[in-house]
C-alpha cells in the first residue's frame, strides 16, 4: 500500500517541477529544472517496478534516466548556449496565472480519469489523472511560450506525461516498445534543436511569432 | 522471405548514405547508384511480398512483430510504386538543383540518405503488427521526413519543416494515448490475454474492451494519426511542409505518407467498430471528412501557389476518403480503398509535374507561370491530364472512385451531403480548370527558355499517367482483387460481404461474380445475394 502512496507522491511532485520547468526565466534553467524533473519520473517507475513486480519497469527506469536525465537535458544544455536571444520576448502566463491553470488541469484530469474503469489501475489513478495533467501542461507551454527552445521542453513535458501514463497502463509492454519510444523522443529533441539552431542562424530570432511567411 | 529482406534495404541505405556524407560526401554517381538500388530493390520486394499475400493469404514474420495482410498489401504496394517513381524522379530533379547551386554535394547525400529513412518508416508503418511500434514508426515517419522539408535550409522551408515537427509530434502524441489506452484495456482482461500489443490478437479479443474506453481511445487516435493524415481542422502544417520540401518529396509526403497515417485509423476504426458498432467511429470519420472536403475546396480556389494548391486538394482527397470510410458498407469501403489508390498516383504525378515547372520557371506562382504546353509541351501535356483526373473528369481513375464514393453515399441515405459533396468537387474542378487555362495553355514569357526537362523526369511521370488511365478504364484484375479482400477486411466487422469491383461499363457476364474472401461464410448467405443486389443498383444509378 505504501508503494502506491509513494508512486502518488511523486507523481504529484511532477507537476511541480513541470511547472518550474515552464516558467523558469532563463531556458539554461529550465534545463537542469528538467533533469530534476526527469529524476522524479525516475523515481516513480522505481517505485512502480517494486510496488507491481514489473520487471520491465526496472529496464524503463534506466533507459529514461539515460535519456531524460543524462541527454535531453545536456543536449538542450549545449545548444541554450549557442543560442541567446535576449530579443525574444517571455511569453508564458506568469506564476500565477500558470499556477491557476496547472490546478484546473488537475482537476479535469481527475474528473475524467474517475471514470475509468480498470482494475489494474484502481489505486494509482491519482498517478494516471497526474499523468493525463502532465500531458496537457506540455501542451499548454508550447501553446503559450514564444520561445521555440522553451517550445521544445513543452515537449518533452507531454513526452513525460504519456511515458507515465504508458508505465502506469502497460507496465508489462515488451521492453523493445518502450525503448523504441525513447528513441522516437530523444529523435525528437535533437531535430527539433537543429532545426531550431538553423532557424535562429537564417532568421536571427527565436520567437516563433516571427514565423509567418507562409500563410493561406 | 521477402518481407524481411524489404525492411532492412532502405535503412542500410539510409544509413550508407548519411554516414558517407557525415565524413566525406560521396561522388555523385555512387549517392545516385545506392539510391537507385534501394528504391528498385523496395519496389521488387515490396511487390513480391504483396503477391505472397494475394495468393497465400497474410504474411507475418520475426514472432509475429511484422504482419502483412490485404489491407497492408495496397498501402505496401503504394510506397513500393510510388517510392520508386518518385525516387526516380529524384535523380532528374536533384541534378537539376545540385547544378543550379540549390543544393551541394553534402545536402544531395543527405537528400538520398533522408528519402531512403522515410521509405523505410513508411514501410514499417504499413508492416509492424505491434501497435504501439505502429506508433513507433508514425513518430518516425515525421523525424524521417523533417529534414526533407527543410532541405533547401531557406526561411520558408524551416519555417514549414518547424510547424511541421511541433505540430505531427504533438498530434501524434494523442495517437499514443489512445493506442495505450486500447492495449492497456485488453491487457487488463481478466480473461488473461497474451500479447495484447499485437494487432492480431487485438482483432480477436475487440469484445473485450470497454464501450467507454473504445470511444475514448477512438477520438485520441483521430485526432492523431487524423493530424498526420491531413485532417481539418489538423492540417495546419500540411500546406507548408507539401510546398516547402522538394517536389519528389512532396509527391511522396502526400501520395503515400497521408495514406500512412490513414492506414492505421482504419485499423482503429476496424477494431472499435466490433466493440461498440460501426456508428460512433463512422459518425466522426463523416463529419471530419465533410469538414476537411469542404474547407479544402475553397482553400483550393484561392491558392495562387501551384503547391499549396496540390496540398489543399491532398486534404480535399484525404476528407474524401474518410467520407466513404464513414458511409461504410461495401460500397462505401471499397470507394475509400480505391480513392486512396487513386488519388496517390493523381498526386504524385502532379507533385512531380510541379517538379518540372520549377526546372523550367524558377518559381511556383501562378500568376508567373504561363504557357507550359508552349514551353515543355510533354510536360504540359502530363500536368494538363493529370489536373484533369485530378479534378474527378473520366476517363481517368479519380473519377471512378469518386462517383463510387457518391453513389454509396446515396445508397447509405445521405443524398442531400452527397449534393454538398458534389458542389464542392465542382469548385475544386472549376479550381484545376482555370489552373489549366491560366498557366498551362496560352503564350509563354520569352524569359523562359523552350525545350522540355529531360526523359529521366518524364518517364516516371509517363508511367503514372498510363496507370491512371488503366485503373480509370478497367482496374486489372489482381488490384480489383487485392482491394477486395482488404475491404473484406475492413467489413468483416460490419457482417457484411466484400464488392467485386466492376466498372459500369464492365458487363456482369464479363465478370466472375468472386466468390465471398470469408472462408468461414456460406457462398449464397443472404449477404452474398443483398451484394449483387446492391452491386445491380449501384450500377444502374449510373445510367
Amino acid at each position: 500500500m505504501h508503494g502506491i502512496q509513494l508512486v502518488n507522491a511523486l507523481a504529484g511532485l511532477l507537476v511541480i517541477t513541470s511547472l518550474l520547468v515552464i516558467e523558469a526565466k532563463k531556458p539554461a534553467t529550465s534545463a537542469i529544472l528538467y533533469a530534476l524533473q526527469s529524476s522524479v519520473l525516475v523515481l516513480v517507475f522505481l517505485a512502480l517496478a517494486a510496488t507491481t513486480r514489473a520487471h520491465e519497469l526496472y529496464v524503463w527506469s534506466g533507459t529514461a534516466f539515460v535519456t531524460k536525465v543524462v541527454l535531453v537535458p545536456v543536449i538542450m544544455y549545449r545548444a541554450l548556449g549557442s543560442l541567446h536571444d535576449p530579443a525574444t520576448p517571455e511569453g508564458g502566463l506568469g506564476a500565477t496565472r500558470a499556477l491557476l491553470l496547472a490546478a484546473a488541469v488537475v482537476v479535469l484530469s481527475f474528473l475524467a480519469v474517475s471514470s475509468v474503469q480498470l482494475p489494474a489501475i484502481a489505486e494509482l489513478k491519482p498517478a494516471l489523472a497526474i499523468s493525463l495533467a502532465h500531458f496537457f501542461l506540455g501542451l499548454t507551454c508550447i501553446v503559450t511560450q514564444r520561445n521555440i527552445l522553451k517550445q521544445i521542453f513543452g515537449y518533452c513535458l507531454m513526452e513525460n506525461g504519456s511515458h507515465l501514463t504508458l508505465a502506469l497502463m502497460a507496465p508489462k509492454a515488451p521492453e523493445i516498445v518502450e525503448i523504441g519510444i525513447a528513441t522516437d523522443a530523444i529523435f525528437a529533441v535533437i531535430i527539433m534543436v537543429v532545426i531550431g539552431t538553423r532557424i535562429f542562424r537564417t532568421l536571427g530570432t527565436l520567437d516563433s511569432r516571427q514565423l509567418t511567411e507562409l500563410k493561406g | 522471405m521477402a518481407l524481411l529482406t524489404l525492411l532492412p534495404v532502405p535503412l542500410i541505405a539510409a544509413l550508407v548514405q548519411l554516414t558517407a556524407c557525415h565524413f566525406r560526401p560521396l561522388s555523385r554517381r555512387t549517392v545516385e547508384a545506392v539510391h537507385l538500388a534501394s528504391i528498385a530493390l523496395v519496389l521488387v520486394l515490396s511487390l513480391l511480398t504483396v503477391r505472397g499475400v494475394a495468393v497465400h493469404g497474410p504474411v507475418t514474420a520475426l514472432g509475429h512483430w511484422l504482419h502483412v495482410d490485404a489491407l497492408g498489401a495496397v498501402f505496401l504496394a503504394l510506397i513500393g510504386v510510388v517510392g520508386f517513381l518518385t525516387g526516380l524522379y529524384s535523380i532528374a530533379y536533384m541534378r537539376h538543383d545540385l547544378a543550379h547551386g540549390e543544393v551541394d554535394d553534402r545536402k544531395l547525400g543527405v537528400y538520398y540518405g533522408f528519402f531512403s529513412l522515410f521509405l523505410f518508416t513508411m514501410l514499417l508503418v504499413v508492416t509492424a503488427n505491434n501497435i504501439i511500434m505502429m506508433w513507433v514508426a508514425v513518430e518516425a515517419t515525421t523525424l524521417g521526413s523533417a529534414f526533407l522539408v527543410a532541405l533547401y535550409g531557406k526561411r520558408s522551408s524551416l519555417e514549414a519543416a518547424w510547424k511541421y515537427l511541433v505540430i505531427c509530434t504533438v498530434g501524434v502524441a494523442f495517437g499514443l494515448y489512445g493506442t495505450v489506452l486500447v492495449y492497456a484495456n485488453v491487457a487488463a482482461a481478466p480473461v488473461g490475454i497474451e500479447g495484447a500489443a499485437f494487432w492480431t490478437v487485438l482483432l480477436q479479443h475487440a469484445d473485450v474492451l470497454d464501450p467507454t474506453l473504445a470511444k475514448i481511445a477512438f477520438v485520441f487516435v483521430l485526432v492523431g494519426f487524423g493530424t498526420k493524415a491531413g485532417l481539418f481542422p489538423m492540417h495546419a502544417w500540411l500546406p507548408d511542409a507539401h510546398s516547402e520540401a522538394p517536389s519528389p518529396t512532396s509527391a511522396l509526403l502526400s501520395a503515400v505518407l497521408l495514406n500512412c497515417a490513414l492506414f492505421i485509423v482504419i485499423r482503429f476504426d476496424i477494431l472499435v467498430s466490433k466493440a461498440v458498432g460501426p456508428a460512433f467511429p463512422h459518425m466522426l470519420l463523416l463529419g471530419l471528412g465533410v469538414l476537411s472536403l469542404a474547407v479544402a475546396a475553397l482553400f483550393v480556389v484561392v491558392q495562387r501557389d501551384l503547391k499549396r494548391l496540390l496540398a489543399y486538394s491532398s486534404v480535399e482527397n484525404m476528407g474524401l476518403i474518410a467520407i466513404a470510410l464513414g458511409i461504410g458498407g461495401p460500397l462505401g469501403v471499397m470507394a475509400a480503398l480505391l480513392h486512396t489508390v487513386n488519388h496517390s498516383l493523381a498526386k504524385a504525378l502532379l507533385f512531380c509535374g510541379s517538379g518540372n515547372i520549377l526546372m523550367k520557371y524558377g518559381t511556383r506562382d501562378l500568376d508567373t507561370v504561363k504557357g507550359v504546353l508552349r514551353v515543355a509541351p510533354v510536360s504540359g501535356v502530363l500536368l494538363m491530364a493529370g489536373a484533369l483526373a485530378l479534378g474527378g473528369m473520366p476517363p481517368f481513375n479519380v473519377f471512378v472512385s469518386e462517383f463510387l464514393t457518391v453513389t454509396a453515399g446515396i445508397d447509405a441515405g445521405y443524398g442531400w451531403l452527397m449534393i454538398v459533396c458534389l458542389v464542392l468537387l465542382t469548385v475544386v474542378l472549376a479550381a484545376f480548370v482555370r489552373m489549366i487555362a491560366g498557366s498551362i495553355l496560352g503564350a509563354s514569357p520569352p524569359t523562359v527558355a523552350k525545350g522540355d526537362v529531360g526523359p529521366l523526369a518524364l518517364a516516371p511521370m509517363a508511367v503514372l499517367l498510363v496507370m491512371m488511365l488503366i485503373m480509370g478504364v478497367r482496374v486489372p484484375a489482381p488490384v480489383a482483387g487485392l482491394l477486395r479482400e482488404a475491404s473484406a477486411i475492413v467489413l468483416a466487422t460490419e457482417g457484411s460481404d466484400a464488392l467485386a469491383l466492376r466498372m459500369p461499363w464492365q458487363n456482369a457476364t464479363t465478370v466472375t461474380l468472386a466468390e465471398p474472401v470469408d472462408a468461414g461464410r456460406p457462398t449464397c448467405s443472404p449477404n452474398a445475394l443483398r451484394r449483387t443486389e446492391i452491386e445491380d443498383h449501384a450500377c444502374s444509378n449510373r445510367y
